[in-house]
């Protein structure tokens, strides 16, 4: 707020001692809102108090360990995050509709389960991952044609799916693990020439083999980064710059206007539960095909759920709907994987990890609260 | 005005059901239309017609069933019973699109704003300008043409980049009306365009609908509460009460005194008839306690 009062050409400004000058006053004025307009500007954007308070994160742990500014660090960081991105995008246009969908954390699981059963029935893997994505849509489908057409509050009905996905994998996968057929990793022995003190030696080394599949839908390290920023993108410009997205808003935030205006609500609902619910699917077949094996961890989908609303939340998309942004909902997610890494490297006990992570969460909602009272002084003045 | 009905006179509204007259030049015509809401009757038996380059003001207490009208005929809702014509065809839109591309265009009585949206994307909803042939907005070109469309109409909208949600509620009304004049429609529909207008942005609407009948491409159904707008901008009225027209005049022939008086007596007749009704309640009530007293 002090930022605020502070500014030049406001009433106080005149009175400090420069501002006797005059003529420079008025050109120091044109000069100098240049810094105060990068500030509004960067806190006029949706996502620009989580931008502010996850370089804050960042910046504490950098200083506070020495591992935390570097490559490997942020390796380790990219699976606590780039998932809970994707998730966080589909959320965000559900949310902006003022619903929300609870079963993206079971169509997670599910849809490698889905996977697995096509793959196993000899089908190829290519097609196998478009048909458990078409699965994940009907899902999506159901979700939307409850909540829209039958009219059943999204929470309930996806609460629903949520425990009839669960309970479906379960019986899918006989509640065992099972391996992610194209994501095994196989190991080969193969002759390496070094140098050592002037003399060629070779040895033998082991080294790991995934397919380009398996690379590219998760195993690679930075494939999910990839996916997670590309579908950020496309979905922010879906969202921004289309029909799709302005239909969306209107839906959240009027929906009797909307529909007054012609915007086919009901439509526009049930396509934004497909996408949430393919999101959803695609991540989950990502992280199984990172980890070459999916486990049947009912309790776990529903912490990734949690967290994929987290993300949405944290990055400034609205529970009530009419607003939302999905390059917040990268954001919230890269905080969220900033804090849990940052612990790690803290070497904070496990036991504690959960408890700090909801507390940065309330630390960080509140400073983001104060920010936007700021932003939105800075916008009316 | 000497010979003006008296309420002794005027038959109840139930028996003045207006039957459709038929003219050539009718760009719409509404026969026999019924609605019903549940237990509410909303629309019993409504006959209008609507003349080219005409402006018609609808008139009716709250709750009368003109915005039901409205909705009926613009595709937002259908009726129980009842026929439309548009230009003399059946008309029988199945959604406000539809609608839109018979040419009808709409002010809703709650505006149809969107608050998180832009001035510019509010006038353009449903009617995107977007690029080829990747379908993304083209916001520059929308902006211009809003704030063209704006600067014709007289209304001042300092910035059409702000969120609606920021606006008045005059420049909220503005913006609405704007939209529908703005399209390529050839019947307006408007619900209330002037009910939260001060005085000097009511005028500008009123002579803005003044031009419109000057040009006489397009024609309007108007619901307006304020009996000297009506005269001052309409050709003719139609009162719907009690869910039936209950008086088709041409403005010339009527006055503000005619109008009213009709209102009066209708609120009376159903004040006089809830009073016997309490009556007879407490009556009832009465008799009970003395027989079991």
């Amino acid at each position: 707020m002090a930022r605020v009062a502070s500014e030049p050409g406001s009433p106080g400004a005149p009175t400090t001692p420069t501002g006797g000058k005059g003529g420079p006053a008025h050109a120091r004025r044109a000069y100098l809102p240049t810094r105060h307009e990068l500030l509004e500007r960067v806190l006029s954007l949706r996502e620009g108090s989580i931008i502010v308070v996850t370089v804050l994160v960042a910046i504490y742990f950098a200083v506070d360990t020495s591992t935390f500014l570097t490559g490997s660090s942020f390796k380790t960081l990219l699976p606590f995050f780039a998932p809970f991105a994707i998730l966080g995008a589909g959320e965000v246009f559900v949310m902006i509709l003022g619903e929300i969908d609870l079963s993206i954390g079971a169509t997670y699981l599910i849809a490698p389960i889905i996977y697995y059963k096509f793959a196993v029935a000899g089908i190829p893997h290519v097609p196998c991952v478009l048909l458990a994505l078409a699965c994940c849509m009907a899902v999506g489908f159901i979700n939307g044609f409850f909540t829209a057409v039958v009219g059943i509050n999204s929470f309930v009905t996806t609460l629903g799916m949520l425990f009839t996905l669960e309970g479906l994998t379960l019986i899918l996968s006989h509640a065992e693990p099972v391996s992610m057929p194209g994501a095994e990793i196989t190991t080969s022995q193969v002759n390496v020439a070094h140098v050592i003190n002037g003399a060629h030696v070779v040895l033998t080394e082991t080294v790991t083999h995934a397919s380009t599949f398996a690379k590219t839908l998760g195993e690679g390290t930075y494939s999910e980064l990839i996916w997670a920023i590309v579908i950020v993108a496309i979905l922010q410009v879906v969202l921004t710059f289309t029909r799709w997205g302005l239909y969306t808003v209107s839906v959240g935030s009027n929906k009797l206007g909307a529909a007054e205006a012609g915007v086919r609500v009901r439509l526009v609902i049930i396509r934004n539960f497909i996408l949430c619910a393919t999101a959803g699917g695609f991540v989950g077949i990502l992280e199984a095909v990172r980890a070459s094996a999916v486990e049947p961890d009912v309790a776990g989908a529903n912490e990734i759920l949690f967290k994929g609303i987290s993300a949405a939340v944290i990055g400034g998309t609205l529970l009530a709907g009419g607003s939302g942004t999905v390059v917040g909902a990268f954001i919230g997610a890269l905080f969220l994987g900033i804090v849990y890494d940052g612990l790690i490297l803290k070497g904070v006990s496990a036991d504690y990890q959960l408890f700090y992570v909801g507390l940065a969460i309330l630390i960080a909602m509140t400073v983001n609260v104060y920010v936007q009272r700021v932003r939105r002084g800075a916008r009316s003045g | 005005m000497a010979d003006r009905p008296t309420s002794a006179d005027r038959p109840a509204p139930a028996e003045t059901i207006v039957g459709p007259v038929s003219a050539p030049d009718d760009v719409l015509r509404v026969e026999h239309i019924a609605k019903r809401f549940g237990p509410v009757t909303a629309l019993r038996d409504v006959n209008l017609h609507l003349k080219q380059g005409e402006v018609l003001g609808l008139l009716g207490d709250n709750g009368a069933g003109k915005s039901t009208l409205i909705k009926i005929i613009c595709g937002f809702q259908r009726q129980d019973s009842g026929q439309m014509f548009l230009h003399g065809q059946p008309y029988a839109p199945k959604s406000v699109d539809d609608a839109r591309a018979h040419g009808i265009e709409t002010v809703y009585q709650d505006l149809a704003l969107i608050d998180e949206l832009s001035v510019y994307h509010n006038m353009f909803l449903r009617r995107e300008r977007v690029h080829h042939p990747i379908p993304l907005l083209a916001n520059r070109q929308m902006k211009r043409e809003a704030r063209a469309a704006l600067d014709e109409i007289g209304i001042n909208i300092p910035r059409i980049d702000v969120t609606v949600a920021r606006l008045s509620g005059g420049q909220r009304q503005a913006i609405a009306v704007a939209r529908t004049v703005n399209s390529d429609a050839d019947i307006l529909l408007l619900d209330e365009p002037l009910a939260a207008m001060g005085a000097k942005e009511g005028a500008q609407i009123l002579d803005l609908v003044g031009r419109l009948k000057e040009e006489g491409r397009v024609s309007i159904v108007m619901i307006l509460h304020n009996y000297v707008h009506v005269l001052q901008a309409c050709d003719r009225v139609s009162m719907i009460q009690d869910g039936v027209i209950a008086l088709d005049k041409p403005t010339a022939e009527t006055s503000v005194e005619e109008l009213t008086e009709i209102v009066v007596n209708e609120y009376r007749r159903a004040r006089e008839a809830a009073q016997a009704e309490e009556e007879a309640a407490h009556a009832e009530a009465a008799r009970l306690e003395t027989e079991h007293g």
